[in-house]
């Protein structure tokens, strides 16, 4: 295959030069070029080396369907690997590089796996590691032994390890009507649709719009196809209802006619501007899809097919049309269909050399005649190829006489010097999106392929891609698909000769002497041989076949292999390619980036949720972690100490004086309403209607199974509006959950929720001195034990701004929740911690109020884990008698009333040693595994105020078991010390300090 | 009086960013001094609520999902069935609501200090708007003075348009500082000042 520039033609632009690397090495081509042709131009046609066997491939296709020449490009650390270079646009400082070879390209070590070809045969990685144990080798571990080895030797390119610092978004559209493909039925079932006044997106996996024009030496109206495309594209371009998409592949089809695509917006350019994606990811939302998809050529299976220099007939015209690039020096077709004569036809007009025409059929039309002779090419009718002669490139062919009613091949080996052979199988139509949509695809005996399913939604496929291959047949499919009249549509004149579309039923060329390798699916090293030998294994449905075999798996999701797979495994079962089936086709159609897919989420997967005094903490020391989408201090650290240091300095100062921390995190819910008490003695364990207002109460909610499901405090601010707290964790479930109960279940209630959560930023004020702070600082309200005792809500202010306090511990301290405007929020923290100094007041994090309440056996998140019960957690006594609620009737079924269920106990740690969260807690005081366990750690820290290591714990017959020893055992991280059980209320069990 | 603190600290800088070297494709404004009221209606009771709206604001809304209207700093827009946002500088916004609409036709709770109102406004902000929602921004689906509840990355955002290149955004305000990132971001291709 010797490829070069022909001196005209194309639409390159000449005029410019664009410079690039390939292995390291300097190319120059023109702007229009894809790396592909470049390198053709250049006179290179080895592009990379195959999956398993390492051989020598070039370029095959001429876009999205290439299967070989699949390369890296580099920019500065990052890579992308696997990009076709068929659809990669060059530009000045493209760096690419070829793949899977080592050290290169020409001589590549890895080739030697050719000599192992029946070892790597189908089912390879079955049969090899995961067979049964033969003796002391164990196939595991053999896999295990082999795995790094067979993975260098094997695969496509290398993913990057540097973090990728391209910009990618997301786009999302609406239309009446989405166009897929611009070829000569895209063009006019969008122009029609667009003429009906509708919204129209038209998307095209291109750079320019006209599909199979672009190859065209056909006249439309007169001018050349291509211009005419242009030009018909710019129309529908200028049109205020259009939106027309290039190098847009649209990629998945979903329910509710949502389709996805990609769009290339600037990763074929040197230079990006400023804030401009890499790609960008569109999900359209459509009335009605048309797809305009067109049609893959497909190929013919025959020994040693895979060389560089066999291609697909049309690649061979695109490059010569398009690029003005001739593939060889002396081109041969071979075909089974008469497309190739309209190749041979466009090939001899750019100025092709075309030696022969090696057609399987033994009579063509006079029209094909005609095009032989004006290209001087032999026609060689009634043969096949039968084997090819290349080293790293071709350099001949050998046919045979071939009977396409048998598919027997006879007769002497003739060879023919050519140093590109563009083959054509004849052609698929590009039913992969319909596919995705969903319907069992239709075999069409003409076509000898598989046309679209039926629409089960609003889709239609137009002109090749539902099967009519020629451009007066396409033009009139697309303009009638498109519009949503039924007049005839004025159609352009089209000046082509007819070519009949159906080829011979010729899938493969098998010789009986077999000397070469026939394949199917290039881009996996599948061979037909790999096809007959899982037939023979028993993997006869194609769905078994695509896995034993990897066939259509790759990439290029076998859209050039699939036909003729499905062709070999319907002969070797004796049946036909419709019995035999396919298999249904998936996201995406062409490679789609992370990168795109993430969108605007780059650099973080989720939103940062800030309290009002998040600044605050930041400039004071606090190290935080998050929790959940929250930032929350964890401690304010002083410099050298650490986290258990600081936070045993804050949980003492509140013991000891007094502290405040952020608790604006807490679930916040507005309920109001005439019914709003009603409402929540139903979702309550416990009796609300009865509160007083004014007041707030303890909550208990219950899992419609009878598990605890969250708690929190709920205030009475009128008779007919509370104020309901969640766990931070947990509040989204429980607002859902309760709209859930008003929408669908109590409709007849007269109750509004709103999520409150944001509006208020929240400060606990606890200890000894919480009330002296308070009382130096609020105004317009007395905080004393009258005003304001235990569970009591009043109204002031701190500074000009309204707070409302309601006397609440969580601590077991002495203790104030005080909100205000979450926008005054740090101007009332400030302000506490200002009255708050002559008692060396103290701010502390999310460790040290877990220390305050393991001290006091409150519960969390980490004891409501969705399997414990009220009884569980010594909360019965908040289970009303008097009325039912979410969880009353299944609350007590045997199960949930079991002794032996697990119970929450206080742990001490008896060798003063910390206890690890996680800990099983068994009788064993020697380590052992597996351990009995009969209960676990859920909560620990050290106590400030016990002075020991203390843990919360879920233990089997917990109270049962108080001053029992036990060890706290945690094997993944060594850890097995003695433990006392004890009650959970392990400081200050009366209660006294929180009601003094 | 304390001056609320703004949620997005050192997140706020004015000025062009972007793409911004041949002009801005948008402009975004974070509103301040207003009074942002959830407004409620009984299922029976929305005209009722519709009309106290319109004899409190002096905007007439017509009772279809997500109607509203703006005028000037005032604003109203219905969001959900019966659910209205009521947006004006007046502090006493809340109380006039409050006393024109007793707990029999509806009610009414202040999310002033719970939201962020965010102004997007110029030629480009269709094109910004929908890479961060899932929702039609053509005026032939989402008219002038409607208004639309969505979501963007999780975060909850009420959205009403103000005119044809104009949007108000009402953003959960312990986001809006990871949401004003992200909608930068999204700007940056087209260029976009912040005053």
């Amino acid at each position: 295959m010797t490829a070069s520039r022909l001196p005209k033609g194309g639409r390159v632009d000449r005029a410019k030069t664009v410079r690039f690397t390939f292995d390291g090495k300097a190319y120059s081509g023109h702007p229009g070029d894809v790396l592909a042709s470049a390198l053709l131009a250049n006179g290179i046609t080895l592009f990379g080396r195959s999956f398993k066997y390492h051989r020598p491939r070039g370029v095959f296709a001429a876009g999205s369907d290439e299967p070989n020449a699949l390369v890296t490009v580099l920019s500065g650390s990052v890579r992308e690997p696997n990009v076709r270079a068929t659809e990669l646009e060059i530009y000045d400082g493209l760096v690419t590089a070829s793949q899977n070879r080592f050290p290169s390209l020409e001589h590549d070590f890895m080739a030697v796996n050719q000599l192992a070809g029946p070892i790597f045969s189908a089912g390879f990685y079955y049969k090899t590691f995961m067979g049964p144990a033969i003796g002391p080798l164990r196939s595991t571990k053999v896999w295990m032994f082999f795995e790094k080895f067979i993975r260098r030797a094997a695969g496509l390119g290398k993913a990057g390890v540097t973090a990728d610092p391209d910009h990618y978004e997301r786009m999302n559209a609406f239309c009446d009507v989405l166009v897929v493909g611009t070829g000569p039925a895209g063009l006019l079932a969008a122009e029609a649709a667009a003429e009906t006044g509708a919204q129209v997106i038209i998307a095209e996996e291109r750079p320019i719009a006209g599909g199979s024009l672009l190859a065209s030496v056909e006249l439309i109206d007169g001018r050349n196809a291509a211009v005419w495309a242009r030009e018909k594209a710019a129309a529908l371009a200028a049109l205020p209802n259009v939106r027309f998409l290039t190098r847009t592949s649209v990629w998945g089809y979903y329910d509710g006619n949502v389709l996805t695509a990609i769009e290339h917006v600037s990763d074929f350019k040197p230079n990006r501007t400023k804030g401009q994606a890499r790609q960008r990811y569109w999900i359209i939302r459509t009335g009605k899809t048309i797809l305009a998809t067109g049609a893959f050529e497909r190929p013919i299976v025959f020994p040693g097919n895979d060389c560089p220099g066999v291609m697909l007939a049309d690649a061979v015209r695109r490059y010569a049309v398009e690029y003005g690039v001739a593939t060889g020096n002396n081109v041969t077709l071979f075909t089974n269909n008469d497309s190739a004569y309209e190749a041979a036809r466009a090939l001899s007009q750019a100025g092709v050399n075309i030696v022969a025409i090696v057609d399987v059929r033994a009579d063509v039309s006079g029209a094909c005649i005609e095009i032989a002779s004006s290209a001087g090419a032999e026609l060689v009718l009634g043969h096949a190829v039968t084997g090819t002669h290349a080293g790293k490139t071709l350099s001949s062919i050998t046919v045979q006489h071939f009977n396409a009613q048998t598919g027997h091949v006879s007769g002497t080996p003739r060879e023919i010097k050519t140093d590109c052979l563009g083959v054509s199988g004849g052609w698929s139509p590009a039913i992969h999106l319909a596919s995705q949509a969903g319907g069992k695809p239709e075999w069409d005996e003409d076509l000898q392929a598989f046309l679209p399913p039926e629409p089960n939604q609003n889709w239609v496929t137009a002109g090749s891609a539902a099967g009519y291959m020629d451009t007066v047949s396409v033009f009139s499919d697309g303009a009638t698909k498109g519009s949503s009249s039924k007049a005839k549509p004025k159609l352009p004149s089209v000046d082509a000769p007819m070519f009949d579309a159906s080829p011979a039923a010729v899938f493969q060329i098998e010789p009986a002497a077999k000397s070469q390798k026939a394949f199917v699916d290039f881009q996996h090293d599948v061979t037909a041989d790999d096809i007959r030998l899982a037939y023979r294994e028993g993997f006869h449905s194609v769905e078994h076949l695509k896995r034993y075999t990897t066939l259509g798996m790759a990439t290029d999701q076998g859209k050039t292999s699939n036909i003729p797979g499905l062709a070999i495994m319907a002969d070797a079962r004796g049946i036909t390619i419709p019995e035999a089936g396919t298999t249904r086709f998936r996201p995406p159609f062409t490679p789609v980036s992370f990168g795109a897919i993430a969108g605007e989420r780059y650099g973080d997967l989720r939103p940062h949720r800030l309290t009002p005094m998040h600044d605050w903490h930041l400039a004071n020391s606090a190290k935080t972690y998050e929790a959940g989408l929250w930032h929350r201090p964890m401690i304010y650290g002083s410099h050298g100490e650490t986290v258990e240091q600081a936070y045993v300095r804050e949980a003492r100062a509140v013991r000891q004086s007094v502290g405040i921390v952020d608790v604006s995190t807490l679930g916040k819910i507005d309920i109001q309403g005439p019914d709003a008490g009603i409402f929540l003695d139903r979702v309550y364990t416990n009796m609300f209607s009865t509160l007083p207002v004014g007041k707030a109460r303890y909550g208990l909610m219950l899992r419609e199974d009878g598990i605890v499901y969250d708690d929190g405090t709920t205030w009475r601010l009128s008779e007919t509006q509370f104020l309901m707290t969640t766990t931070t964790a947990n509040a989204g479930n429980v607002m859902q959950h309760l709209e859930f109960y008003l929408d669908c279940i109590w409709p007849d209630l007269r109750v509004h929720l709103t999520s409150v959560t944001d509006v208020w930023a929240g400060t606990a004020v606890s200890g000894p001195k919480a009330r002296a702070v308070l009382e130096a600082c609020v105004t317009g309200t007395s905080v004393d034990n009258t005003t304001l005792p235990f569970m009591g809500i009043v109204y002031g202010s701190i500074g000009d701004v309204p707070v409302m306090i309601c006397r609440l511990s969580f601590s077991g301290e002495l203790a104030y929740e005080v909100y205000c405007g979450a926008g005054f929020g740090t101007q009332v923290w400030e302000a506490l911690l200002e009255a708050g100094k002559p008692y060396d007041i103290m701010p502390y994090g999310l460790e040290a109020l877990g220390t305050l309440r393991i001290e006091k056996g409150h519960v969390t998140g980490a004891e409501i884990d969705g399997r414990t019960t009220a009884h569980d957690l010594h909360l019965d006594w908040m289970l009303s008698k008097k009325k039912p609620y979410i969880g009353s009737a299944m609350k007590d079924r045997d199960g949930l009333a079991d002794e032996n269920r697990l119970s929450l106990v206080g742990l001490i740690s008896l060798d003063n040693q910390s206890i690890n969260g996680g800990s099983h807690i068994v009788s064993d005081a020697t380590p052992r595994e597996p351990a009995d366990s009969f209960g676990h750690v859920t909560a620990a820290c050290y106590s400030p105020a016990l002075g020991k290591y203390i843990a919360l714990a879920l233990v089997k017959h917990g109270t049962s078991m108080i001053g029992n020893r036990a060890y706290a055992t945690d094997l993944l991280r060594g850890k097995h010390g003695a433990v006392e059980i004890v009650s959970h209320h392990m400081f200050d069990p009366e209660g006294s300090r929180m009601h003094g | 009086m304390a001056e609320p603190l703004s949620p997005l600290g050192h997140a706020f800088i004015t000025g062009d960013h972007g793409n911004s070297a041949g002009g801005v494709g948008i402009a975004i404004t974070e509103r301040k001094n207003l009074s942002i009221v959830q407004v409620t209606a009984w299922r029976e009771t929305v005209p009722a609520i519709l009309t106290a709206i319109s004899n409190v604001t002096g905007l007439s809304v017509p009772d279809k999902p997500g109607a509203g209207r703006s005028a000037g700093e005032k604003s109203v827009f219905g969001f959900a069935p019966g659910r209205y946002f009521v947006v004006a500088q007046a502090s006493d916004l809340e109380d006039r609501l409050r006393k024109a609409i007793p707990l029999e036709t509806g009610t009414i709770i202040d999310l002033t200090h719970g939201r962020m109102a965010i102004r997007v406004k110029g030629p480009w902000s269709e094109w910004v708007l929908s890479k961060l929602f899932a929702i039609d921004f053509s005026e032939h689906a989402f008219p002038v003075g409607f208004g639309r509840a969505t979501l963007h990355h999780d975060i909850h955002t009420n959205i009403q348009r103000i005119d044809e290149e104009t949007f108000d955004l009402y953003v959960f305000r312990t986001f809006a500082r990871s949401f004003w990132q992200t909608l930068g971001h999204a700007a940056a291709e087209v260029g976009y000042h912040v005053q």
